[in-house]
C-alpha cells in the first residue's frame, strides 16, 4: 500500500481557521467500480502563504486499501493553489479552489481511477485601511462633490469584495448620499465617517461659507449646428461684485427639439461648460453655484442643410471569393491602380487599373502559397507592393513582395517569412521599412529598401498576459498599433519623440477600453482645434460571421481618443451606427471614411471640435451599401475597407470586391 | 459557435443510416473527426467500408475574420467528448472541448502558442498536449496537462524547440513529444509532470539552433517498449528502445515522414510522408515498406487506424483553395478504398467510433 502520510509539518504555515469538525475528518468519492480515493483533511482553509499536506489513499470496492495504488494530487487553479504530485498545498491567492486527488490504478486496463475532491478556501487577507483618496479638506455651501472609498488590506490591495458606507456626522453642515456625493450645507465642520470590512474611519471636512452672490452664464454664440462643440463660461462674483475662481459650478440642460413626436435626450453637457446638441431645437442650459444659478438658451440647427449622397461610379465585382483590403494608387506611369487582398481562398491578390472609376478593369492577379491575403500596401514610390500570407501549405507564411512598376504585370522579387511564420495578418510600408503582424503578438519592422532582400532591424510587442494584436499604422514616425484588450499603443519608429528608431522603437504612450475589441487605428492632427486624436476602429462579431448563405450583424465604434496630452490620452467621442460594426477607416481633411461591414461605407464630418455620438448628433453626411445579387452572400453588405483616391473614394467589399463611389449632393426627392 | 449541418449530408448519424444500398449485416461504420487548419472547421466524416461521406461541418474558432487553425484532435476515452486545439488566438491558442452526440461546444481553455496534438492518459484522465509555437525564434516550449473535466490547465512542462507529436503509452503512465527543431525526444512522466529523460534523435547535432532531422512525430508501441519517430527532415523513421534508451534502427524511407500510427498488434505501422505526398504501411518486423501509394492531394498530414486495425484514415493538405482529403486505406489490402474532400488544409484527425448498421 502506498500511503501519502498527513504530515503537518512545523516549519510550514498551515493554519486552519475554518477546519471540519475533525483535523482528520476524510472524503470519500462517490465509489466507482474501482472503488474510491480517502482524502484528509477532507477540506482546508489556508491563508495567502499557507501551506499543508494532504494525505490519500486508494480503496477498493469493499472499502479495503488497494496495494500499490498511488494516489496523484493536481489543482483546478494552479495560479491560485499549488499543490505537488504527492500532496503538499499552498495557497497562493484568495478564494476558493478544489483540488482532485486521483487514483493511480496498478493496471493496465486503460481505465482512470476514481477521485477525490478537496475544496481549500483561501480568505482575503483581513481588511486594513480604509482610504479616501483625494478627499477635500474643505467644500462650499451649495457644491457637491464625489468622495471615492475603498477597503485595502494590508498588502495595500484594494479589497474590491467589501463596501464602504459614507456618512455625516453632522448633517446640518453635510450630507453625504448613497453614492457618495457629498454636499456641503452650512458652515462648518463635520466628520466624514467611513465604515466597511468592520473598519471605521474617518476624516474631517470643512464647510466654508459660499462666496459667490452672482453668476452670470455666457456663451459664444446662440446658434449652433448640431454637433458642434460650444463651450458656457461662467462669471462668479461676490456680494462686493469681485470675481471668485475656483468655486464648483453645476451645469445642465434642457432641451424642446423642433422634432417633438417623442424623441429622446438630445445633448450632452460636460461640467467644465462644454455642450453639444444632438437634435435640432432650442437648448435651456443651467448653471448652478450654491444658492446662485443662471440660464442661458441658444438654438441648434440641423448640421447639413444640403443632403449629400455617396453615388455609385463603377464596381470591380470579385463574387466567387471574399474580399480583404485594398490599397489605391498612382502608378509610374500616371495612371491610378488598386490591389485587392482575398479571404479564405485560393491566396489570390487581384490588380485593378482604376483610372477610370467608372470602368474598374482587373488587371492582373497573382497567387500566392495562402488561403488568405489579408492585406495589400504599396510602396509611396508606385513600385514596390508587399503582400500577406496566411495559411500557407508549408505554415511558414510571412510576406510577398511584387515589382508593380508595371500593375498590369507585377512580378515576384521576394519572400519573407523568418519569425513571421504564423501568418501575416497585417502590413504597413513607411520610409522603407515594412510593419508585418506575426501571429497576432507582435510586429516586426523589417528594412525594405532593398525588397528582394529584407532584413529584420526591430520588434515590438505588448509583453503583458495575454497581449495580442491586430493591426498597425504608420505615420510621421510613429507607429499605432491596435492590440485588442490592450488597445491603442504609440510607439517612435523614427519620430524622434522618445528617442525611437526602427531598430529601435520605443513606446510612446497607450489607451484601452474595456471591451477588448481594438481592432484598428488612424492617428489624426485637427487643424481646426490643433488636438490630435487616435481613431480606433472595433471588430466584433456577437452574432457570428457568416461566410456564405446568411448576412452578419457585427457590431462596434469608432472610439476617438484625444491623445493631445500623449501621457494622458481622454476617449472624448465616438461614431457608432446601430445594429452594425465597424472595420477600417480612413480620415482625410476633416473628413473620415468607415468600412462598417453590414452598414456599408460611411462618411462623417469630424471638423472642429469631438464629443459625445457623433452619429446621433448628425455628423454623418453620406453611407452606401454595397450590394450585388449574385456575390457569396448575396445582396448583403459587409464593407471592409475605405481609400479617398483622387475626388473618389475607393473601398472593398467582403462579399462583392471592389467598389468606387463619389460624394455629391442629393437632389433626389424622397417619399 | 455555430454548427451546421452540411447540405449535402444525407446521413442520420443518430440511427447510423447505410450509406449505400450495398451494405451486408456485419457491415460496420467507421466515424473520424478532420481538423481543416484553414477553414476553421472540422469534419466529421463517416466510412462504410465503401465509400466515405462528410456527415457534418462544424464551425469552430471565435475570431471569424482571422485563420485561428484548429490543429489537434482527440476522443476522449469514453467517446462522449471530442477535444480540439487551436493553434492561434489572441495570441494563445485554445483547446475545446465538444459533445460527441451533437457536437456542442462545452468547454475551452487557453494554452501556450500554437498548440498541436494531444491525448488523454487513462491512468491519470488527463490531457496531454504540446504548445508547437511554430512562430518566431525557436525557443523551448512545453506539453499543457489539462484536467478535460474542469478544462483547466494543471501543469505545464517545458520541453524543447518546436514540440510535436503528443503520445502516451499504452497505460497512460509515460508521455512522449519530439521537439521539432531541437531534434529531440522528450520523456514526461505523466503521473508527476516532470520531464524524466530526453534523448537527440539525430545522428548529427542541430546547427544554429536548427535540427536537420526535424523529428515531427513520435509513436509508442503498443506492447513492446519502443518508440517510432518520424524524421521529417531526413526521411527517416527511428525505432527507439526505451529499456535501454537507445536508438535501434533507422529506417531509410521516402520525403518527408510526418505523422504516424500503430496497428493494436504493433505489427504495422502506416507513416504520412508529407513532402512525397504518399502513405506508406510498414511491417515492423520485417523492417520493410511493404506499399507505398499517393495521398489524394499534396501535403500528406495525419493518420488513423481504427481499433479493429482494418483501415487506415490519412488526410492530406491541398494547397491554396483546393479542398483537403480524406483518404481511407485497406491495411489487409494494402490500398486506397476511397477518398472523400474536406475543408482547406486537412491535418489532425481523430478516431471517434465503430458503428454497427
Amino acid at each position: 500500500m502506498t500511503r501519502t502520510r498527513l504530515l503537518v509539518a512545523s516549519f510550514l504555515t498551515f493554519l486552519p481557521i475554518a477546519l471540519a469538525p475533525t483535523l482528520v475528518a476524510q472524503i470519500e468519492s462517490k465509489p466507482a467500480a474501482t472503488g474510491s480515493v480517502r482524502v484528509s483533511p477532507n477540506e482546508l482553509t489556508l491563508p495567502v502563504g499557507g501551506k499543508a499536506q494532504l494525505d490519500a489513499e486508494v480503496l477498493d470496492v469493499g472499502g479495503r486499501p488497494v496495494a500499490d495504488a498511488r494516489v496523484l494530487f493536481f489543482s483546478r487553479a494552479r495560479r491560485s493553489l499549488r499543490v505537488s504530485s504527492d500532496g503538499e498545498v499552498e495557497a497562493l491567492k484568495p478564494g476558493k479552489f478544489e483540488i482532485i486527488a486521483r487514483a493511480l490504478l496498478p493496471n493496465v486496463d486503460r481505465r482512470t481511477g476514481p477521485s477525490a475532491t478537496v475544496t481549500v478556501t483561501v480568505p482575503h487577507p483581513d481588511p486594513a485601511a480604509i482610504e479616501l483618496p483625494n478627499a477635500p479638506p474643505k467644500i462650499y455651501t451649495g457644491t457637491t462633490v464625489p468622495l471615492a472609498a475603498h477597503v485595502v488590506d494590508k498588502n495595500g490591495t484594494p479589497r474590491d469584495d467589501l463596501t464602504v458606507a459614507l456618512t455625516s456626522a453632522n448633517r446640518d453642515v453635510a450630507a453625504v448620499d448613497a453614492f457618495g456625493l457629498v454636499t456641503g450645507l452650512r458652515p462648518g465642520s463635520t466628520k466624514i465617517l467611513a465604515k466597511g470590512g468592520d473598519l471605521e474611519h474617518e476624516i474631517t471636512l470643512d464647510v466654508v461659507a459660499n462666496p459667490v452672490a452672482k453668476l452670470d452664464l455666457h456663451a459664444p454664440t446662440d446658434t449652433v449646428r448640431t454637433g458642434d462643440v460650444i463651450t458656457f463660461g461662467v462669471k462668479l462674483t461676490n456680494a462686493d461684485g469681485a470675481a471668485v475662481w475656483n468655486v464648483p459650478v453645476f451645469y445642465s440642460f434642457t432641451a424642446r427639439p423642433d422634432d417633438t413626436l417623442g424623441n429622446a435626450a438630445t445633448g450632452q453637457i460636460q461640467q467644465d461648460g462644454r455642450f453639444v446638441a444632438e437634435k435640432p431645437g432650442l437648448y435651456t442650459i443651467v448653471a448652478t453655484c450654491g444658492n446662485v444659478s443662471d440660464r442661458l438658451t441658444i438654438r441648434a440647427t440641423k448640421r447639413f442643410p444640403q443632403k449629400r449622397k455617396l453615388e455609385r461610379v463603377g464596381h470591380g465585382p470579385v463574387l466567387d471569393v471574399h474580399t480583404s483590403d485594398l490599397w489605391v494608387w498612382e502608378g509610374v506611369d500616371g495612371r491610378d491602380y488598386c490591389v485587392t487582398g482575398t479571404w479564405g481562398a485560393n491566396g489570390d491578390a487581384i490588380f485593378w487599373d482604376v483610372t477610370d472609376p467608372s470602368k474598374i478593369e482587373r488587371i492582373a492577379t497573382v497567387t500566392v502559397d495562402a488561403r488568405t491575403v489579408n492585406d495589400v500596401k504599396v510602396s509611396d514610390d508606385g513600385r514596390l507592393c508587399i503582400i500577406s500570407r496566411e495559411g500557407a501549405s508549408n505554415r511558414k507564411n510571412g510576406i510577398v513582395a511584387f515589382d508593380v512598376s508595371d500593375p498590369r504585370n507585377p512580378q515576384k522579387i521576394s519572400e519573407f517569412d523568418d519569425q513571421l511564420t504564423g501568418g501575416v495578418h497585417n502590413l504597413f510600408i513607411h520610409e522603407g521599412y515594412a510593419y508585418a503582424l506575426s501571429a497576432g503578438r507582435r510586429y516586426d519592422i523589417l528594412d525594405i529598401k532593398n525588397p528582394r532582400a529584407p532584413i529584420r532591424v526591430g520588434s515590438y510587442q505588448v509583453f503583458e498576459p495575454g497581449a495580442s494584436i491586430h493591426d498597425v499604422w504608420v505615420e510621421n514616425g510613429i507607429a499605432y498599433s491596435s492590440n485588442w484588450r490592450y488597445g491603442l499603443h504609440l510607439v517612435d519608429v523614427g519620430n524622434g519623440i522618445k528617442g525611437g528608431s526602427p531598430s529601435n522603437p520605443v513606446k510612446i504612450g497607450n489607451y484601452a477600453y474595456p471591451s477588448g475589441w481594438n481592432h484598428a487605428a488612424f492617428p489624426w492632427r485637427s487643424k481646426d482645434t490643433d488636438k490630435f486624436y487616435v481613431f480606433a476602429g472595433d471588430e466584433a462579431f456577437p452574432y457570428g460571421l457568416y461566410t456564405k448563405d446568411n448576412p452578419t450583424y457585427a457590431r462596434g465604434w469608432i472610439h476617438i481618443v484625444d491623445f493631445t496630452d500623449l501621457e494622458d490620452p481622454q476617449e472624448v467621442a465616438r461614431y457608432e451606427v446601430p445594429e452594425a460594426g465597424t472595420h477600417n477607416l480612413w480620415i482625410e481633411g476633416n473628413t473620415m471614411y468607415v468600412a462598417y461591414y453590414n452598414a456599408g461605407l460611411r462618411v462623417v464630418d469630424i471638423s472642429g471640435d469631438l464629443m459625445g455620438d457623433l452619429y446621433r448628433q448628425g455628423r454623418e453626411i453620406a453611407w452606401y451599401l454595397p450590394t450585388h445579387p449574385e456575390s457569396l452572400v448575396p445582396n448583403a453588405p459587409m464593407a471592409w475597407g475605405p481609400q479617398p483616391h483622387k475626388g473618389h473614394i475607393f473601398f472593398s467589399d467582403w462579399n462583392s470586391g471592389l467598389w468606387a463611389v463619389k460624394l455629391v449632393e442629393d437632389k433626389g426627392r424622397r417619399r | 459557435m455555430n454548427v451546421h449541418i452540411a447540405s449535402a449530408v444525407v446521413l442520420a448519424t443518430a440511427c447510423a443510416a447505410p450509406l449505400t444500398g450495398q451494405e451486408k449485416p456485419d457491415q460496420k461504420i467507421y466515424r473520424v473527426f478532420v481538423a481543416c487548419e484553414s477553414a476553421d472547421e472540422v469534419h466529421r466524416v463517416a466510412f462504410d467500408g465503401q465509400t466515405a461521406k462528410v456527415e457534418k461541418i462544424i464551425d469552430v474558432g471565435y475570431q471569424p475574420t482571422e485563420i485561428e487553425g484548429p490543429h489537434g484532435l482527440t476522443v476522449g476515452p469514453e467517446g462522449k467528448y471530442w477535444y480540439l486545439s487551436i493553434a492561434h488566438g489572441k495570441p494563445f491558442g485554445l483547446l475545446y472541448k465538444y459533445r460527441t452526440s451533437d457536437d456542442a461546444l462545452v468547454g475551452e481553455c487557453e494554452l501556450g502558442m500554437f498548440p498541436a496534438t494531444m491525448q488523454i492518459s487513462p491512468a491519470t484522465g488527463l490531457l496531454y498536449c504540446v504548445n508547437f509555437n511554430l512562430h518566431g525564434r525557436m525557443l523551448p516550449s512545453s506539453v499543457s496537462i489539462v484536467d478535460p473535466d474542469a478544462m483547466v490547465e494543471v501543469a505545464r512542462t517545458m520541453t524543447g524547440a518546436m514540440p510535436h507529436g503528443s503520445r502516451l503509452t499504452r497505460d497512460g503512465r509515460l508521455h512522449y513529444s519530439c521537439a521539432m527543431m531541437s531534434g529531440e525526444l522528450y520523456e514526461i512522466d505523466a503521473t508527476t509532470f516532470k520531464v524524466t529523460r530526453n534523448m537527440q534523435l539525430d545522428i548529427d547535432l542541430p546547427k544554429g539552433h536548427e535540427s536537420e532531422a526535424k523529428p515531427t512525430w513520435i509513436q509508442p508501441h503498443p506492447t513492446q517498449k519502443k518508440i517510432y519517430a518520424a524524421l521529417n527532415g531526413k526521411a527517416t523513421i527511428v525505432e527507439v528502445d526505451t529499456d535501454e534508451w537507445l536508438v535501434t534502427r533507422r529506417l531509410a524511407c521516402a520525403k518527408g515522414p510526418y505523422n504516424l500510427d500503430l496497428t493494436s498488434t504493433g505489427k504495422q505501422l502506416v507513416v504520412t510522408y508529407k513532402t512525397a505526398g504518399e502513405i506508406g504501411i510498414w511491417d515492423l518486423e520485417q523492417g520493410t515498406e511493404s506499399a507505398r501509394f499517393p495521398s489524394s492531394r499534396r501535403v500528406t498530414h495525419g493518420v488513423v487506424i481504427s481499433p479493429d486495425d482494418r483501415y487506415a484514415f490519412v488526410t492530406a493538405e491541398g494547397k491554396n483553395a483546393e479542398p483537403g482529403a480524406l483518404d481511407v486505406v485497406d491495411l489487409q489490402q494494402q490500398r486506397k478504398v476511397t477518398t472523400v474532400a474536406v475543408g482547406l488544409q486537412a491535418g489532425g484527425i481523430a478516431f471517434w467510433q465503430t458503428a454497427k448498421l
